[in-house]
């Protein structure tokens, strides 16, 4: 059971972790080069045109007042107006739209992930030191180090243009109309009974999941080894596979458990970096997502909406760590003392 | 009277303020020799809050997820000795210093 006092503390530590990429962001955005003011009036406008931009957004004003305000809007979950990409839209009625789009690419690569990682990691610690291990310790070692910018083309070569079993890009086929409920495809599909719109869209996600996924997967293994060969090792194993229960069941009755705690914190962990995968793979895939939208964002200097996706990244990392957190406590109650 | 270790942070703390206060007026004082008062300030105020931001999230990053990150570290056998009460003392002076130099900028404009 998990206390109400142990989510509280970790609710309110969300908090400073926004307060920080709020400051961060907004630091960054005013020591960047450039005048936002000039950008929205136009390259050709006039100076008097461009003062007036910058009186109605109040660039005029002390910076620590422009500060102040800025996280006083924040508190008010007011991110700002777009001024390029979609101008004069709320930024938080664009992100809406934007980001089921990215979390449903890293939770297909984060399932991906798990799904691969664990048991490869299982069978990696239970046959240490024989071929299938020492394969599996490589493969891990090239999924960590490879770059998405690098495997994102290469399985689009392989995969797509010479085998041709997926998509080069996009979400769904062409041939599908798919209004949008939650803006996550595949539970639109599947809620509006599209089943074949469903095999679609899964179709188009399988690749580019699959390159966020290598990274995680890579990691989760590596993890789910060190973590069961140290369970492996300890007394109450001896004890259980002495009193003759079979090696499988000892392994996944007493073991898979305990060796799962370390890895759930990972899982956690690299959830971040798998949004941020998400950027990469949205532009190599052209998937419409957020990730794609903050590259777009800031090579055309549209502040708020780099702010704003900026922040709802960092609050979904928060958010995954707190459920993380709770499911680690779940498994080790010792961890809220 | 205060507990030790809140002593501790306390003095911590007000240390890296005082630090960052001092960094603050220098920096102040030098942009504006170049750049002019408003740009100076500006530029101070911007770079305390990378400071600040950076010491923030660095503290409730070590707080949340700390401890995560020091088992990751001690399964990959990465040999580091990284630990979560050392980062979070690390980034409280680097949180208090941020703050000071916003401070400066801000008191160092009204006083030029």
């Amino acid at each position: 059971m998990i206390s109400k006092r142990y989510v509280l503390k970790r609710l309110l530590l969300l908090i400073p972790v926004l307060a920080g990429v709020a400051t961060l962001v907004f630091s960054i955005l005013h020591l960047s080069p450039g005048n936002p003011a000039r950008v929205i009036a136009g390259q050709r406008a006039s100076e008097a045109a461009v003062r007036e931009v910058e009186r109605q957004l109040g660039l005029n004003d002390p910076i620590w007042v422009q500060y102040g305000r800025f996280l006083f809007d924040l508190l008010q979950f007011d991110l700002g107006e777009s001024y390029i990409i979609r101008r004069g839209q709320p930024v938080t009625s664009v992100l809406r739209w934007k980001f089921p789009i990215t979390l449903e690419l890293a939770v297909y690569g984060q399932l991906f992930g798990i799904l691969f990682g664990i048991p490869v990691g299982i069978i990696s610690a239970v046959k240490q030191d024989t071929i299938t291990d020492h394969l599996s310790r490589f493969g891990a070692l090239a999924g960590i180090s490879v770059p998405i910018f690098w495997s994102g083309p290469l399985l689009i070569l392989l995969f797509a243009v010479e085998l041709g079993w997926f998509p080069t890009s996009g979400r769904i086929s062409t041939d599908f109309v798919v209004p949008q409920l939650t803006g996550i495809l595949t539970l639109d599909t599947l809620l509006l009974g599209q089943y074949d719109a469903f095999l679609s869209a899964v179709h188009h996600l399988l690749l580019p999941s699959l390159v966020i996924g290598i990274y995680s997967m890579a990691l989760i293994s590596r993890m789910m080894r060190s973590s069961m060969l140290e369970v492996i090792r300890q007394d109450y194993i001896r004890t259980a596979r002495a009193k003759g229960q079979g090696t499988k069941i000892t392994l996944m009755k007493h073991g898979f458990r305990n060796a799962l705690i370390p890895v759930v914190t990972v899982i956690g962990i690299q959830f971040g970096s798998l949004l941020g995968g998400a950027v990469l793979t949205e532009t190599v895939f052209a998937i419409p997502g957020i990730g794609q939208l903050l590259v777009d964002a800031i090579r055309d200097g549209d502040y708020p909406l780099v702010q704003g996706t900026v922040l709802i990244f960092a609050f979904v990392f928060t958010l995954v760590n707190l459920l993380v957190d709770l499911t680690y406590s779940y498994l080790d109650p010792r961890i809220e003392q | 009277m205060l507990p030790a270790w809140l002593r501790a942070a306390a003095r911590r703390v007000l240390l890296a303020v005082a630090a960052g206060v001092a960094v603050g007026v220098g920096g102040v004082v030098a942009f504006a020799l170049r750049d002019g008062l408003r740009t100076a300030t500006e530029q101070v105020f911007a770079l305390g809050a990378l400071a600040f931001g950076v010491g923030l999230l660095g503290w409730s990053g070590s707080v949340m997820a700390g401890r995560g990150f020091e088992n990751m570290q001690r399964y990959l056998d990465t040999g580091s000795d990284w630990t979560e009460s050392d980062s979070r003392r690390a980034m409280s002076r680097v949180t208090g210093f941020g703050v000071g130099v916003m401070v400066a900028a801000s008191v160092a404009t009204a006083g030029l």
